[in-house]
């Protein structure tokens, strides 16, 4: 875990008001495993921090995406290059792609393709041949990025790829990671019990100390997604308590 | 020039007057070594005498200036916590206080005499101002005989300095302080958090799931203040100051208005280091105005 001031290098629009800021973040571009995220604070800015996977690395910078919806990202978005957000990272446990299966599919909505990037690298640097599954609302919203064998678009008005969810084009493959709306996680967690999901929850320290970011579990009681998670396996969540009225959390 | 910044306080020797707030710093192991530097001493996650799972998400909530918790005190009981932290603590170079609630003022007393005399345990901090349990909690801080019957219950029990943590939800904290001060309390902490709630427009729903939670953060500040003020004025024993305590300036505002100490909570949150940075800034200000120790730093308390 490493808190340092990074800086802005550069933002680039990858869909529909959806942008990947490149921050220049050293110790944590070279530590970060694929479904870890960063804490980042920026001034002027919210009180607490807001919690970003990090979506690829290139040398000393990571990469974070997000989507302009509210006043921080507002703020995030205004940035110059050249401008210092402090991270705080790698935090969390992410997935396990160790050498084994032969396939995996990487299947994400929205904003959920955000770990996807570094779980392709991780993958494919453990023989696994790599499907990528990308769905959204309507074709604008895609993240256009893409790093697979196969790639695989889905949208909910069938305007680009498959006409339905990411979930529902999803081919066989040895290993099934996720990441997206908890609706969508859930639907993944009644069809492949073993997949691995990043989870999204309100998140207050990053560090295991609030206990804001409870994620209910199947066998009861709570732990922490900034903790013990994001990455759960996903018959693990009792995924009907786990609020899915409520904003994406990772939009600031 | 070295800046005395120790502070002899509700029985403890501290060598600064800062310290981690419950539930802001868990145990003290999640975090590593970062800020332990500059620590006074932390107060642990509340506990109670069994195991409690909490409330469910959403837990937390961000709001102007501050922030909504229902954590709903989740921690492991008192058994795990004596079998899992105390023995680290023991170790450390800084002082370790737990956080007691009960819903009976017996349940404080038998918690108060179970950590009695463990090896890591410095102090107890009475918590009678949780806004988030469904029993106890709040109850016992806004009514001074019930106040007091938890003080004695705890004091009672134990050898160990005894300090009472209050809640602003009072028509008058100097009541409830002096209540606790007559009881046997060693030191007084004001304040715990604010009751608040915040509503999701687009499902018509409170945003926590316990529906309402703690306000914590600067938003609070000047309220804090004032209430520290007004328990520091009412009582003899030291008031450990605490509310949205973001840098050193804001520690500095409650030591003048009373208080012996701060406790530093929701900042942490955002910047692990700044506990850190509070107790050098608190240093720096002693020194840029020619005080060579926090004893020297003039207080503003006028007596009733």
């Amino acid at each position: 875990m490493f808190l340092l001031d990074g800086h802005l290098v550069a933002r680039r629009e990858v869909a529909r008001r959806m942008f990947v800021l490149s921050l220049d973040a050293p110790q944590i571009a070279n530590s970060v495993r694929a479904g870890q995220f960063v804490n980042l604070g920026w001034s002027p800015g919210p009180l607490l921090r807001r919690p970003f996977s990090v979506y690829r690395t290139d040398g000393d910078r990571i990469e974070v995406i997000l989507k302009a919806v509210g006043v921080g990202t507002a703020q995030l978005l205004a940035m110059m290059p050249g401008e210092t957000i402090s991270c705080l990272g790698p935090l969390g446990h992410g997935f396990d792609l160790s050498p084994g299966p032969t396939s995996v599919a990487l299947v994400s909505g929205g904003l959920g393709v955000a770990p996807m990037p570094l779980a392709a690298r991780e993958a494919r640097a453990a023989g696994m041949s790599v499907t990528w599954v990308h769905g959204a609302r309507t074709a604008e919203e895609l993240c256009t990025e893409a790093d697979a064998d196969e790639v695989i678009w889905a949208t909910d008005d069938g305007s680009q790829g498959f006409a339905g969810t990411a979930v529902a084009a999803v081919p066989d493959a040895d290993l099934v990671i996720a990441c997206g709306p908890n609706r969508m996680l859930a639907a993944v967690a009644s069809r492949w019990p073993d997949a691995q999901v990043a989870v999204e929850t309100y998140m207050g320290c990053g560090t295991g100390v609030c206990l804001g970011c409870a994620v209910p579990l199947e066998r009861g009681g709570y732990d922490r997604a900034c903790k013990e998670g994001p990455v759960y396996r996903a018959a693990d969540i009792q995924w009907a308590m786990l609020p899915s009225h409520l904003p994406y959390a990772i939009s600031a | 020039m070295t800046i005395g910044l120790s502070v002899e306080l509700g029985g403890l020797k501290l060598r600064g007057p800062v310290l981690a707030a419950s539930g802001t710093f868990g145990y003290g192991t999640e975090v590593p070594l970062l800020e332990r530097r500059a620590l006074a001493a932390m107060v642990s996650k509340g506990i109670f005498l069994r195991p409690r799972d909490g409330t469910p998400p959403p837990r937390i909530v961000e709001t102007p200036s501050g922030m909504l918790n229902a954590i709903g005190l989740q921690g492991p009981g008192v058994e795990a916590l004596i079998r899992d932290y105390a023995p680290q603590w023991a170790v450390w170079d800084f002082p370790v206080l737990v956080n007691i609630n009960g819903e009976t003022a017996a349940e404080y007393g038998e918690l108060a005499a179970r950590l009695d005399g463990v090896p890591g345990i410095a102090g107890l901090e009475v918590n009678i101002s949780c806004p988030n349990v469904e029993q106890g909690g709040l109850f016992f801080g806004n009514d001074p005989r019930a106040a007091a019957a938890v003080t004695e219950a705890v004091r009672k029990h134990t050898d160990l300095p005894v300090w009472v943590k209050l809640t602003p939800m009072v028509t008058d904290i100097g009541v409830i302080a002096r209540a606790c001060e007559a009881a046997g309390a060693d030191a007084i902490c004001a304040i715990n958090t604010f009751v608040g709630m915040s509503i999701d427009l687009n499902s018509r729903q409170p945003r926590l799931s316990f529906r309402t939670g703690g306000l914590s953060g600067p938003a609070i500040r000047p309220l804090a203040v004032h209430l520290a003020h007004q328990a520091a004025r009412a009582v003899t024993i030291p008031v450990v100051g605490i509310g949205g305590i973001m840098c050193a300036d804001d520690a500095l505002e409650f030591l003048i208005a009373g208080c012996a100490a701060v406790q530093v909570g929701t900042a942490t949150f955002a910047n692990p280091c700044a506990i850190a940075e509070v107790n050098d800034g608190i240093a720096a200000f002693l020194a840029s105005h020619g005080f060579a120790s926090l004893s020297d730093l003039p207080r503003y308390l006028p007596r009733d």
